[in-house]
């Protein structure tokens, strides 16, 4: 028994590294640009159709593939900010009016959900593994794929945070989220920021769905039920709040995986909503987050 | 340098605050900005410093024109700018505020210099370097953000009510760090509630009252005026 | 348009709705334009909620299900008539709606739309995994429709749009005149612009807020009893976030906090959706999101924001500066 829940665990913990790459892009998205990024998931999307371009159509290989992925889906969200946050944000503000800003990202999601199904079909394409083998450990086992996802996952979170609390930009990023109008008094450019964070974001959905490629398959709504879990997650970690969207993330990536010897596998989906009402109704702003009146 | 305001209209949606309001700001000088709540003196800075879009009216620095521009190139222009609440990165510490005030230096090296000029300006900001910001009293807070602007060398200074909300005590180091600072060149146009200490620092006054001047002369011509005294010193 | 020349407009286009099945006496457009107005009672439910009291839900697919599963699932197990079914799938709706919204009070913005899809969620996943109540992924299915009409197909359809649109129009009438003529129309609009001056003023936030819910939940519901009967089969996918997403779609261009605007959006979209089905299956969604992503940058108030006459606008825009002027910043 012990076998399993050892077993259990380090699934748990690879699942949690994926949940982390995803929720802490929007966790950042939320935190600096104050929008709910409904398209998340699409981006995690054109990250696996990217490495199938890459590794499967080009033969470019695995590690190229997971690196222009990454370069792509970055770009892209670079792309997007001034096309298409810029212009509702010259007309509404920063200010969340109303459900605009959640309605732009969803119809940014429909499009780019039946984008990538008109130009590559509903197939599910197969990503062969980015890496062969199994690592034994003493109670269980890992396939080195899983691993790859995790140590991935963990460099770039790591660079992540760096970044930010290292470098000018970084820096810069972390300002706008506390407060754009002293931002904009030291000279930050809340423009370059946002689409900076932007880019960031989705790069790192991007990037895990490039990972995950050849465990998930490759089709247009593949990121969407992600995306729900996402927020959930980030919910509970405290919108906003990077590390406790990363420790949310591998708490329900465990307690998820753990779940199944106690309930039902189909019910594993309800525990990170039930968590979220159950966060959002005792303490909104997070495990982690602070008391925001918003 | 120079900052000509002239006849500046401005406000929110469909609101107008600013009606035509003149100011000036000569070279090496303190400029009060004294009114009753609401009169458009937190507008007036807003705009100058490019957060507000003005709608009609001039605002000359040093014979560029501001109106249209970008708070990040006015501050490139030689302005920098305080808000009244906030301004500062709470969650980040004194060092990391301090570092963010040089964002626009071109290279480390500039900023590391302007650090070390600002730490040994203030040396408790350099004791209190790795606290955060947040944590701060009231009158440190503003002391660093003070510190802050300092860091990209301005020429100018606009100050948004720079003692609301502080204790007596640091009500006098805010205004003897201003006399400091505009000793060494540096001219400040200082919006205030607290009319018996910008008229004590001031070389000029203008007064705002409905987004309008009112007044303006030295405080000694205020002091004189009935009018004046009685609206905006309290005096019977 | 001005708001006396309104009536006379909705009136207009009521009764072209209603002669359309004579106009265009063709199966297919009379179903596409059943399922048009389904969308629209859905549309302007989540309008009362959304665009007139500001509480943005994101789980409005699941008070849909919740109307459609308790609908079908009373047909179908305890033989209950489809015209009291109706009524027991809306009730059940509100009352959850209720029930969603008592501690949603607390939640204000991104965090109550976020609670609510919580909530859409765990209905619809529910509905796939409780087989026994359920029927699981396959939903229910096999039970009757609405009893008394014609055997025909066309005749059918038609009587089942007019039944359909009855109900819908009579749905959408209660719910302009509770945001217009009531004074839970002032109550609603406090609480959406400004919701601590609106406790301050008086005003029961909770009661009008738990009003709006239930309401808003109960037409939803109604519009998930319409489905039930009219598609004869509910499955899990009701329920999901596509759902409502394309509900919010076609409020937002039709235009937030009209009611009419919401269900002229609803229509427009869906019809456009299935009229460009004959382009390309998948082409028809690609044109959506992309209406959605111009409409929200350029035209954010819809459809009934271009019909809105000037000086309403300018009373916005003011009330919105005053709201900004009162916190002091362009900022927080």
């Amino acid at each position: 028994m012990w076998e399993s829940i050892a077993d259990f665990v380090v699934q748990g913990i690879v699942l949690g590294g994926l949940y982390a790459l995803i929720a802490v892009g929007i966790s950042l998205i939320f935190g600096v640009l104050d929008v709910i990024n409904v398209a998340h998931g699409e981006f995690f999307a054109v990250g696996g159709y990217l490495v199938f371009a890459a590794v499967v159509l080009m033969h470019l290989g695995p590690a190229l593939g997971i690196v222009a992925a990454t370069a792509g889906t970055f770009v892209l969200g670079l792309a997007l900010y001034p096309l298409l946050l810029a212009p509702l944000r010259r007309r509404v503000g920063r200010r969340p009016s109303g459900p605009l800003y959640l309605v732009l990202t969803l119809g940014l999601s429909t499009f780019m959900q039946n984008g990538l199904l008109a130009l590559a079909g509903g197939e599910y394409l197969q990503v062969p593994p980015h890496v062969r083998g199994i690592l034994d450990l003493p109670f269980t086992s890992v396939s080195y794929q899983r691993l790859l996802v995790l140590a991935i996952a963990a460099v770039l979170l790591g660079g992540l945070f760096a970044f930010l609390k290292l470098h000018r930009y970084g820096l810069a990023v972390r300002a706008v989220a506390q407060d754009p109008d002293a931002a904009q008094s030291v000279g930050i450019v809340l423009g370059r920021v946002f689409g900076l964070t932007l880019a960031l974001g989705v790069a790192l959905a991007g990037a895990s769905g490039a990972l995950m490629a050849p465990l998930f398959n490759v089709y247009p709504a593949v990121g969407f039920p992600l995306t729900v879990k996402a927020f959930a997650i980030t919910i509970v970690g405290g919108m906003g709040n990077l590390v406790g969207a990363l420790i949310a993330a591998l708490v329900l990536g465990v307690v998820e995986s753990l779940a199944v010897m106690v309930i039902p596998s189909q019910w594993q989906n309800a525990i990170a909503f039930a968590a979220m009402i159950g966060v959002l109704l005792v303490r909104p702003q997070g495990l982690l987050g602070r008391a925001v009146a918003r | 340098m120079s900052l000509a305001i002239e006849a500046l209209h401005a406000g929110y949606g469909d609101l107008e605050i600013l009606q035509g309001a003149s100011i000036r700001v000569a070279p090496g000088q303190i400029v009060g900005l004294i009114g009753p709540n609401g009169a458009g003196k937190s507008t007036l800075l807003k705009t100058v410093f490019g957060y507000l879009r003005a709608r009609a009216g001039r605002v000359e620095f040093d014979g560029h024109d501001l109106v249209g521009r970008r708070p990040d190139q006015i501050l490139g222009l030689g302005m920098s700018y305080l808000a009244q609440t906030g301004g500062l990165f709470p969650e980040m510490t004194v060092h990391e505020n301090l570092g963010l005030g040089g964002f626009i230096l071109e290279t480390a090296r500039r900023r590391r210099e302007a650090l070390d000029e600002l730490y040994a300006r203030f040396p408790f900001l350099h004791e209190r370097r790795r606290q955060l910001a947040g944590s701060l009293s009231g009158g440190e807070q503003r002391i660093l953000a003070v510190a802050r602007a300092l860091m990209v060398r301005p020429r100018l200074m606009l100050l948004d009510e720079p003692t609301a909300a502080l204790a007596p005590r640091f009500i006098d180091r805010v205004y003897e760090t201003i006399v400091d600072l505009n000793r060494s060149g540096i001219a400040l146009l200082v919006a205030e509630q607290n009319v018996e200490m910008i008229l004590a620092a001031a070389h000029h006054v203008f007064v705002l009252d409905l987004g309008q001047n009112a007044f303006d002369g030295t405080p000694a011509t205020l002091r004189e005026s009935e009018q004046i005294r009685r609206l905006y010193l309290g005096e019977a | 348009m001005s708001r006396a020349r309104r009536p006379l407009a909705l009136g207009a286009a009521a009764v072209i709705l209603a002669a359309l099945p004579l106009i265009v006496p063709h199966p297919f457009v009379l179903t596409i334009a059943t399922q048009a107005l389904i969308w629209a009672l859905l549309a302007a439910s989540w309008d009362l909620l959304g665009g007139y009291t500001g509480q943005i839900s994101f789980g409005h697919a699941g008070f849909f299900a919740v109307g459609a599963y308790a609908a079908a699932a009373v047909t179908k197990h305890a033989g209950v008539s489809p015209w009291a079914g109706l009524v027991v799938g809306m009730l059940a709706a509100a009352l959850i709606g209720l029930a969603v919204g008592f501690p949603a009070l607390r939640l204000r913005g991104h965090y109550l739309a976020l609670v609510t899809l919580g909530f859409a969620e765990i209905v619809r996943l529910t509905a796939q995994n409780w087989m026994s109540l359920t029927g699981g992924p396959f939903g229910i299915y096999d039970y009757r429709t609405f009893p008394g009409l014609p055997v025909e197909p066309l005749a059918h359809r038609r009587a089942a749009y007019w039944v359909v649109l009855a109900i819908v129009a009579a749905s959408v009438a209660v719910m302009v005149k509770t945001c217009e003529h009531t004074p839970a129309a002032k109550a609603f609009r406090a609480i959406r612009e400004d919701e601590v001056l609106a406790a301050t003023l008086g005003i029961h936030t909770t009661a009008y807020k738990l009003l709006a819910f239930g309401l808003s939940a109960g037409f939803a519901g109604l519009a998930g009893t319409l489905y039930a009967y009219y598609i004869v089969l509910v499955s899990p996918t009701v329920g999901a976030v596509g759902t409502t997403s394309l509900a919010i779609g076609m409020a937002v261009f039709g235009g937030l906090g009209t009611i009419w605007g919401p269900v002229i959006g609803a229509l427009f979209l869906y019809g456009l959706n299935e009229a460009l089905r004959f382009v390309g299956v998948v082409y028809n969604l690609i044109v959506v999101g992309l209406i959605l992503m111009v409409f929200v940058i350029f035209v954010p108030r819809g459809l009934a924001g271009v019909a809105a006459s000037r000086p309403r606008r300018r009373q916005r825009a003011a009330a919105r500066a005053d709201g900004e002027r009162a916190l002091g910043s362009t900022g927080n």
